[in-house]
């Protein structure tokens, strides 16, 4: 947002960076850093202690609010649907005080629910009922459960073998001219798995034809989207798969330095993660001078401090920086002025993990899996209203209904929608499930979103309204704040609804649809411009329900 | 030709702009309405009310775009008003006003508010939300005596933000918190008074409400009148828009199409105004008989002066008087001084305060290129790649050009080089600072030179073609003894080798400098070192190069260049030589001396001498602000007849035996040359205070009175006889200088220069010349009893003697000078933030407030001399620069102690 903040921060580099050192502030001191660690930040950075309070006061981690929480409940969607977190708020009160318990956005425990953290651990399921045991041992006992399976081509469920063998693919590439390994990226028709479905190897040439000495590729690992723990089981199942995959993007770009932004909410796969890269040193697969190849590259984790905005990538990179995580303006593109305004690449989790199947099997070998304009295999997350809860690795086209009643085994109770790539994307009512194949174009033409492909049911006993007021309420929530329409216009639209919930009061259409259409247009980015398409979608499938609500 | 079109009306684009810039170009400025954009920042798209709809065909379908950052593309259709975009536009807008107090007939920007008018545009009638959650009944801020707040009208739009941060980079404002919640916060959620504030006011004027204004309300629509005019403090030469109401001040802001500052300008020029109508403004002239000054007529004090100005001339010849003009006034009221004195009174006794601040700078440059002026331009910084700042602290001293170094210097891939004793802020943004011991400019200049040479950075080429001198030169500075320099100034050698290379190896390197390079006793052979450095490197006569001294005073370049000074006449022709006497003598039509005069440090020599009867002031407070202050006292006391013409009762002005009345920059016309040799137009805003008048009709009625017929000023009247006699004035005449001036030289026909020195020097060739470093005396000789160096700087709060901005509020920001002492001297002294210092030198002693700090190195000490009940330069000596005779400011061989206790006040 800010030239001069991204000159002033980056000149200590990825290594000194602000943000991590007040994350390990706040993890130090109680949930917050202070104001006298703020101002001392400001003057080491050389920018305003405004800078450093602004970008404190903006995470649900860092903010001065913060200060003093022990442990946070989980209330995402799918939480939320499956109804769970009353009870575990209610166990957490005999143990902890009101102001120590906190919220987080989604501990990717969709398929079990009844999540909550504690002290760098998060918990789902039974663990609630073990509460005393966890607070006294501080062990895990409850180590949560899900399907991992792969429908037809088992590529991002693939068993991980070895590190040698399994970097065999990278150790040619750097052997192998740039270009080729490229062209094989883009013969793949890779699309970026983070929602936005844009061509890998575009981006990754963009990229590379930025002139500049310091570039940086990013791993966005920041998989906020309730409902959704692909990019968790790939981090913590799969971490080479990540790992290899931004080792192939540095190499290509010709980046010195990748980035690991990985959500708080997911303390595990930071744990694992870093494993993973302590192994890759180990193995001579970072640092200096990679196989004798010229090739410089090094990985390095910046564990998030709780905002969802900042699995936008621009946010992504302002939050890297240590500035607000607010969106900026684009052009200039992340490709040519991105992290510290040097040219940068970012890509989500299973992107790059899908890297590892191209360069071992070539670009035809991805493009022949799927449709002709979604290529290759997708990740899908199951909440916990199915009978067969998980993860399942589908080929891109494969029908909706195979997913849902063949995968997952259909539902445990009765469901009446879903709510299919996270908060942004669209609610499909079951009568619709038997028009969709998974792929981005699929969902587009029906008026739905692929997204991430994580599935929440709303059961059939969930008020609409009340799902609609959670999305205002999260969006509200989630808000940067920078652009008008979604400032506003999500924190009226949560009122809106609340106060039609809550009283006899009705909204009036014209208004509510102006206010839809605001967000749509107006907004900078997809968080205020993606959270109508759900609440259009429950207005048109859902009128019965809903009409009450609106005169 | 690439054309998109907008309401398929088509029109040619510009690469890189935005379609809203495309738009404005092309049709009204107000057909696509904006909140967050404003003109002096970057597109950020925050309010999206600038919205349009773009196709790619003649009505094909559309994409809705904020066009503030959306680039335009050829082929383009761009639909500026359809109802969609309307409908969206007036959406927002009501969501804004669900949020926003409605009381536009009590606001102060009433009639010139943004969301107002925009809101009027989109033809918002009601807002259709229910109440909600809201911040109007956040509280005002007023704690600052300029800066005010109330978040309440606050629209979220970041303006304040992104100006403090891209305009003036203090990063004082950020908004805070997220989402609904987030809000603007002055540091860390404190007040303006408290914040880091620099009080520049760029916040204000870019707040599109009042969500933040300024205690004169500077966007209310009170004012019947704008007049736009040149600020009267430093050498920058801000543009000002003073707003009036029946002949009174009421706000002044800064002009978005002024080259000089684009919308910008500091605490001084946009607050510190006030001092104009001070009661204690000087309203009568008077003499002072027995010891008190009673009020006469200007008749009476004129024709008092005049006679006596007679007797003298008569009596002791027309060197027993002389004239210190002021830099203050305008050029053509310094060329009525000069020339008062080389054609009334007809000696050359004329000086002005460049003197004490940039006379090595002009004697230096003219030495090397052969005109003692900036060779560039500030706007040159867009087009260079490395700074050089040597013994200048801008961002205190020229804001605004201090803010674009400051703005410069932040970019990680721009080279900045800080020379100076002082951790000034600017040396921290610096890729390099050499903190070099005071008073060794030279030793470190000479060693980056030495590494040019010697490591093949020179410009061969260049010097070849371009310059002469060279081998000597070359010889003397490879044989300079390393060691001893790199001792005396106690900079590693490193790190004065790799500045050197960076400022050798940049494309475009351009140098500025101040008063911390002439105010020495090698004063000028610092300048023509720095002059050396760009011939070295080729970094002469192309834009992003050059030497750019930041003059002081908002005039000194222009008193010089009317020949405020003894050895040159007006447009810097030498005095002593024949032909330009001839010239002289005929275009004054009187015989002009062809001696030189006296310098002001020779003309207290004279005084206490007895040979100097009277001295005529201008504008100077050289009691306060010269050196020693007791010998400056003791040759007025010496002087039989001491006029001084202000403003105030300056503690020189107390010691006159006349005084004028002058007025201020507010009340007269003329024109101003500021550092870049722009000259610029200085309107009158108000009439002059009753009893003052404008200080050129006194000197043109001092004048009349002695016989020497000189019409009443004007400064079309003054312009028009300027050019005749100054020839890089030739085509300078007042209805050519528009809004933003023109930069000499001007030929007849008006074509200004931005940058001199192209194709050859002034001069012929750049001219080398090696100067050996050597000791002040002010050390050698007493360094022994006076361990300590005292240097002297300057506060953004002050100008000068602090005559005029201590009569603003300026004051309450700053109401002291401090003296900076490095914690480790502090320590062996007992002294804590706060306590009293006595400061000792030869010459006096001062007791002073310590600040500790470590923007100072041990044994160097620092202050000002903005406040009389300091005075900090009884302390400050003669030693003065070999050169020029500029005294030696930066060099003070002090000792301290922890003073007794007797002002044992804790420091705010």
């Amino acid at each position: 947002m800010s030239d001069n903040l991204s000159e002033l921060l980056g000149k200590k580099g990825i290594g000194g960076s602000l943000f991590d050192k007040m994350g390990k502030l706040s993890r130090e001191d109680g949930g917050s850093p202070s104001e006298a660690q703020l101002t001392a930040l400001a003057e080491e950075f050389l920018v305003g202690k405004a800078n450093t309070f602004g970008t404190a006061t903006f995470y649900d981690f860092l903010k001065p609010e913060n200060k003093g929480k022990k442990v946070y409940v989980c209330n995402g969607s799918a939480c939320l649907c499956a109804g769970t977190q009353d009870t575990v708020l209610e166990s957490l009160q005999q143990e902890f005080k009101h102001d120590e318990i906190g919220h987080m956005t989604c501990l990717g425990r969709c398929h079990e629910n009844s999540a909550f953290h504690y002290q760098g651990k998060n918990y789902s399921g039974k663990a609630i009922h073990g509460l005393d045991e966890i607070i006294k041992s501080q062990k895990n006992q409850y180590q949560d459960a899900y399907q991992v399976r792969a429908s037809g081509a088992a590529i991002l469920t693939k068993p991980f073998t070895q590190i040698d063998a399994y970097y065999t693919p990278f150790k040619k590439a750097l052997q192998a001219s740039p270009e080729a390994v490229l062209e094989e990226i883009k013969t793949s028709n890779l699309r970026g798995r983070g929602g936005a479905g844009f061509p890998m190897g575009l981006k990754l040439e963009f990229c590379r034809k930025a002139e500049n000495d310091t570039k940086f590729v990013i791993c966005n690992a920041d998989e906020g989207d309730p409902g959704a723990y692909s990019d968790r089981y790939l981090l913590e199942a799969r971490p080479h798969s990540v790992l290899f995959g931004m080792l192939v993007a540095g190499y290509l770009v010709k980046a010195n330095y990748g980035i690991l932004y990985i959500r708080a909410e997911y303390p595990e796969s930071v744990t694992i993660v870093q494993d993973a890269i302590d192994q890759l040193r180990e193995h001579g697969l970072i640092g200096v001078d990679i196989e004798g190849s010229g090739f410089n590259f090094d990985i390095k984790i910046i564990q998030a401090q709780g905002s969802y905005i900042c699995g936008e990538e621009t946010a992504l990179i302002n939050s890297i920086e240590g500035q607000r995580p607010e969106v900026r303006v684009r052009p200039p593109y992340p490709a040519q002025k991105g992290l510290f305004n040097k040219p940068t690449v970012v890509n989500n989790v299973e992107t790059l993990a899908a890297l590892h199947y191209i360069l071992e099997h070539g670009g035809l070998a991805w493009k022949q899996i799927g449709t002709e304009k979604s290529s290759g295999t997708k990740l899908v997350s199951l909440d916990s209203y199915f009978n067969a809860p998980g993860i399942y690795e589908v080929e891109m086209g494969t029908p909706l209904s195979t997913v849902i009643y063949d995968l997952g085994k259909g539902f445990k109770k009765e469901v009446k929608a879903l709510h299919i790539g996270g908060p942004l994307g669209g609610i499909v009512p079951l009568s619709k499930i038997g028009d969709l194949t998974l792929d981005f174009e699929s969902f587009s033409k029906e008026g739905f979103l692929l997204g991430h492909a994580s599935v929440v049911s709303i059961p059939s006993n969930f008020s609409m309204m009340r799902y609609i007021e959670h999305l205002f309420d999260f969006a509200a929530y989630e808000s940067c704040g920078k652009c008008f329409p979604c400032r506003l216009g999500t924190k009226r639209g949560h009122e809106l609804t609340s106060k039609a919930l809550e009283s006899d009061y009705k909204i009036d259409r014209t208004l509510f649809n102006d206010l839809l259409s605001t967000l749509e247009q107006g907004s900078l980015c997809a968080h205020g411009g993606g959270i109508p398409l759900p609440i259009r979608n429950a207005l048109t499938y859902f009128e019965g329900e809903l009409k009450a609500y609106f005169n | 030709m690439k054309k998109a079109y907008i309401d398929n009306q088509s029109f040619e684009i510009v690469d890189g702009e935005t379609i809203l810039s495309f738009i404005r170009r092309n049709r009204e400025k107000q057909l696509v309405p904006t909140l967050c954009d404003a003109p002096n920042l970057d597109p950020f798209g925050s309010c999206r009310v600038c919205s349009v709809e773009v196709a790619l065909s003649e009505h094909g379908p559309v994409k809705t775009m904020a066009s503030c950052h959306t680039p335009v593309a050829e082929g383009q259709y761009i639909y500026t008003s359809t109802e969609s975009v309307k409908a969206l536009r007036k959406n927002i807008i009501e969501l804004v006003l669900t949020d926003h107090p409605l009381d536009c007939l009590t606001c102060e920007v009433n009639g010139n508010c943004e969301l107002q008018t925009v809101a009027a545009q989109v033809g918002i009638r009601n807002v259709r939300y229910p109440n909600g959650d809201n911040h109007l009944s956040k509280d005002k801020d007023l704690s600052h005596p300029y800066m005010t707040s109330d978040f309440s009208k606050c629209i979220n739009c970041y303006r304040c933000v992104r100006a403090c941060d891209e305009v003036q980079g203090q990063f004082v404002l950020s908004m805070a918190g997220r989402g609904f919640d987030s809000h603007i916060v002055k540091g860390i959620d404190q007040s303006f008074m408290d914040s880091d504030c620099v009080s520049c006011g760029a916040c204000a004027q870019a707040c599109p409400t009042s969500a933040i204004s300024d205690v004169f309300q500077s966007k209310s629509i009170e004012a019947t009148e704008i007049t736009r005019t040149i600020c009267t403090y430093c050498g920058v030469g801000c543009n000002l828009d003073v707003a009036t109401k029946n002949n009174e001040i009421l706000s002044i802001t800064a002009p978005y199409d002024a080259e000089v500052n684009q919308g910008h300008t500091c605490l001084k020029g946009r607050y510190a105004f006030k001092f104009y109508n001070h009661p204690e403004r000087l309203n009568a002239p008077m003499i002072k008989r027995n010891g008190v000054f009673e009020k006469v007529s200007w008749d009476e004090a004129l024709d008092y002066v005049a006679s006596k100005f007679q007797y003298f001339k008569e009596e002791f010849g027309p060197d027993s008087l002389a004239g210190v003009s002021s830099s203050r006034c305008t050029n053509e009221e310094n060329y009525l001084m000069q020339k008062f004195f080389r054609a009334v009174i007809q000696t050359n006794n004329i000086d002005g305060c460049a003197r004490v601040c940039h006379s090595p700078t002009a004697l230096g440059m003219q030495r090397t290129f052969g005109t003692g002026a900036a060779t560039n331009s500030i706007e040159d910084l867009k087009h260079t790649n490395c700074i050089m700042v040597i013994g200048a602290n801008p961002t205190d001293a020229h804001p605004v050009t201090g803010a674009k170094l400051k703005q410069f210097a932040m970019k990680s891939d721009h080279v900045s080089i800080v020379i100076d004793p002082r951790r000034t802020e600017l040396a921290k943004y610096a890729t390099y600072h050499l903190a070099l011991r005071p008073g060794t400019n030279v030793a470190v200049l000479n060693m980056m030179m030495y590494y040019i040479i010697s490591e093949g950075y020179v410009d061969a080429q260049f010097v070849d073609q371009r310059t002469e001198g060279y081998e000597a030169f070359k010889k003397e500075i490879l044989n300079i003894d390393l060691d001893h320099l790199e001792a005396v100034s106690g900079v590693n050698r490193k790190l004065v080798k790799e500045a050197a290379l960076a400022y050798a190896s940049a494309p475009n390197a351009m140098s500025f400098h101040g008063l911390g390079v002439t105010e020495h006793s090698q004063g000028t052979f610092t300048v023509m070192q720095i002059a050396d450095l760009a011939l070295l490197t080729g970094n002469i006569g192309r834009p992003g190069v050059g030497v750019n001294p930041l003059r002081g005073q908002n005039n000194v370049q222009g008193s010089a260049d009317m020949g405020v000074q003894p050895h040159q006449g007006a447009g810097y022709l030498d005095i002593t030589n024949e032909n330009v006497n001839k010239k002289y003598n005929e275009f004054y039509g009187v015989s002009v001396p062809q001696h030189i005069g006296y310098k002001i440090p020779e003309m207290f020599d004279a005084a206490l001498s007895g040979k100097l009867k009277a001295l005529w002031i201008i504008g100077e407070d050289l009691v306060q602000t010269d050196p020693n202050t007791q010998k400056v006292i003791r040759a007025l006391e010496a002087t039989d007849l001491v006029i001084v013409q202000e403003l105030f009762m300056t503690e020189t002005a107390k010691y006159a035996d006349v005084i004028f009345p002058g007025s201020s920059f507010l009340e007269k016309s003329g024109t101003f040359t500021n550092g870049e040799r722009r000259v610029q137009a200085v309107r009158q805003v108000v009439p002059p205070v009753e009893g003052t008048r404008p200080d050129g009709q006194i000197i043109v009625d001092m004048m009349n009175k002695m016989g020497y017929p000189q019409p009443d000023y004007t400064p079309e009247g003054m312009l028009e006889e300027i050019s005749q006699i100054v020839p890089f004035f030739a085509g300078i005449r007042w209805d050519r200088l528009g809004k933003n001036g023109l930069q000499w030289p001007v030929a007849e026909d008006g074509t200004d220069t931005k940058i001199l020195h192209t194709a050859e020097f002034k001069r012929g060739k750049g001219y080398f010349e090696y100067n050996p470093w050597v000791e002040t005396k002010e050390l050698t000789a007493h360094s022994k009893e006076y361990p300590y160096i005292l240097t002297t700087n300057r506060e953004l709060e002050h100008y000068n003697c602090g005559a005029m901005t201590r009569r603003t509020a300026n004051e309450q920001i700053l109401s002291d000078d401090y003296l900076l002492i490095h914690p480790e001297d502090a320590d062996a002294y007992f002294i804590k933030e706060g306590d009293y210092v006595c400061l000792e030198s030869p010459r006096g002693k001062v007791d002073i407030k310590a600040r500790v700090t470590d923007e100072v190195k041990k044994g160097v000490l620092s202050t000002t001399f903005h406040f009389p009940e300091i005075m900090i330069n009884n302390l400050t000596g003669d030693v003065h620069d070999s050169e020029a005779m500029c005294p030696e400011y930066k060099v003070v061989a002090v000792r301290i102690r922890k003073s007794k206790g007797k002002y044992k006040e804790v420091m705010k």
